[in-house]
């Protein structure tokens, strides 16, 4: 054994993440700032396909954040954060950093890629959702796929438009207000080419709106692809019943208390780390029963599997679960 | 659109929706040139329905998914009876037959004796062909 292997390293609090140094930090408007991340040694960092979002931790918990680059070959990784005044606290923690500071990231998550059949890629945004499709936008013109957005911005408040335009010339339309963007929208959406995918990234109202105008337009659901925004308020829920195997225990899960909050209560420890369903650490094996997955870790296809669940915001279709526990 | 039969989609409705009707004996290159250039002139919103035999249907339904359609926008109904297309999964070749799903057929190329199931692969345009002794020869 040797001298290094007797060292104990600290322990991550996040699993397999990357120790990074902020790089940049440069406001893109009055409260939008755009934050580097890079390798304190120079290195390059793990590539990541357009559309992935990054689970920073800060003080007081961890949030995903989209990334805005292309992903090949990055030296960084940027985001841009909207300050939310009395949000959960890390919009303000990531508008405290300066360049310089240490911060544990995850390795990027894909949630939002480009379908590899796309003929076109018509990319819709509205606010701070301008982020992954801004990747989106990049990847597309570093591989000389074709795309155009729609970017609805107030003016002098839109980040990353100086981009958007030289990104996309001629395929930007940007919309200042409601009524302009209706009608850009009911255009594109009823004169698009035969492999046309649509993705749309804003706030929830935003987005639903135009996925069920686009559905009643005829759209498919496979050409359809949106990007929530972490953190949507999430109902208290119903009561359910956990059967854990392993343990031979049964719990039950009242309304308004987390599957995972029920299993910390009975004496388990689950790892966990934004107790929000974003980071993915406190996933926990599911044996029998259909989990109401309300997270935003796993993709569509693990979440018809029904393998797994993040306990910490996902709860029961069914009266009982049974767990691996 | 329809292969072989005229009237194949004559019952089905659309609901007032604007139709557009393409009736071929078979799935022929030009056949397809116009399937092409339909798809081509549509939009986003669009449903195409495929009829004929299994064969020409699926020619149609390869041409629909190289053009962007993906399955969600596309019915095909398949003649019971008629030709399928077995791909050779050896020497990729493409054998015409009119046997049933689950028989065998010999593989116009390497000879193979192919099983095929209803593992219809839309890449490549027909149904699957595995030797069917695989398991004897491993
Ligand atoms: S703790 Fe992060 S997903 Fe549950
Ligand atoms: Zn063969």
């Amino acid at each position: 054994m040797t001298a290094t292997a007797l060292q104990t390293k600290v322990q991550p609090v996040l699993e397999g993440t990357l120790q990074l140094e902020v790089t940049n930090v440069s406001a893109q408007t009055d409260s939008i700032t755009s934050i580097s991340f890079g390798d304190p040694l120079g290195e390059l960092l793990p590539c990541y396909v357009p559309g992935s979002h990054l689970v920073v931790q800060h003080a007081s918990g961890a949030n995903a954040y989209s990334l805005t680059g292309s992903g090949s070959a990055p030296t960084e990784y940027s985001i841009s954060v909207l300050r939310v005044e009395g949000g959960s606290g890390g919009s303000l923690a990531m508008h405290a950093l300066a360049v310089g500071d240490r911060v544990q990231v995850s390795h990027p998550r894909s949630a939002f890629a480009p379908a590899a059949t796309a003929k076109h890629h018509l990319l819709i945004a509205a606010g701070i959702g301008i982020t992954p499709v801004l990747s989106h936008a990049r990847y597309a013109a570093e591989w000389g796929a074709s795309a155009s957005l729609i970017y609805v911005h107030r003016p002098g408040t839109g980040a990353h438009v100086a981009e958007a335009r030289a990104l996309l010339g001629a395929g930007l339309t940007e919309c200042l207000d409601r009524g302009s963007f209706q009608e850009v929208l009911t255009r594109k959406l009823t004169t698009q080419k035969l492999g046309t995918h649509l993705y749309v990234c804003g706030p929830t109202a935003f987005m639903d709106s135009v996925l069920e105008q686009a559905h009643d337009l005829g759209w498919p659901k496979g050409l359809l692809h949106s990007e929530a925004f972490s953190g949507a308020a999430l109902d208290d829920g119903e009561p359910f019943t956990v059967n854990l195997a392993r343990s031979g225990v049964t719990l039950s899960v009242p309304t308004g208390v987390s599957l995972l909050e029920t299993l910390e209560n009975a004496g388990l420890s689950i790892p966990n780390m934004c107790r929000k369903g974003i980071c993915g650490e406190c996933s926990v094996p599911v044996l029998a029963g259909n989990p109401l997955h309300r997270d935003l870790y796993l993709t569509d296809q693990e979440k018809e599997d029904n393998a797994a669940m993040m306990c910490c915001v996902s709860r029961s279709l069914d009266n009982e679960l049974e767990l691996d526990l | 659109m329809s292969f072989d039969t005229a009237d194949a989609l004559k019952d089905y409705a659309t609901a007032g929706v604007s139709r557009h009707d393409l009736c071929f004996t078979s799935a022929t290159p030009d056949a397809l040139a116009n399937l092409r250039s339909a798809l081509g002139r549509s939009r986003v919103g669009v449903r195409v329905v495929l009829a004929g035999p299994p064969a020409d249907v699926h020619a149609a339904a390869s041409v629909a998914a190289e053009c962007g359609l993906v399955d969600e926008e596309m019915t095909l109904r398949c003649n019971e009876v008629g030709p399928r297309v077995i791909f050779c999964g050896h020497c990729h070749t493409s054998t015409t037959t009119d046997h049933p799903i689950g028989t065998n057929v010999d593989c116009q190329g390497c000879g193979t004796t192919l099983t095929f199931t209803d593992h219809f692969s839309r890449r490549v345009g027909g149904y699957l062909g595995f030797s069917a002794h695989a398991e004897e020869a491993a």
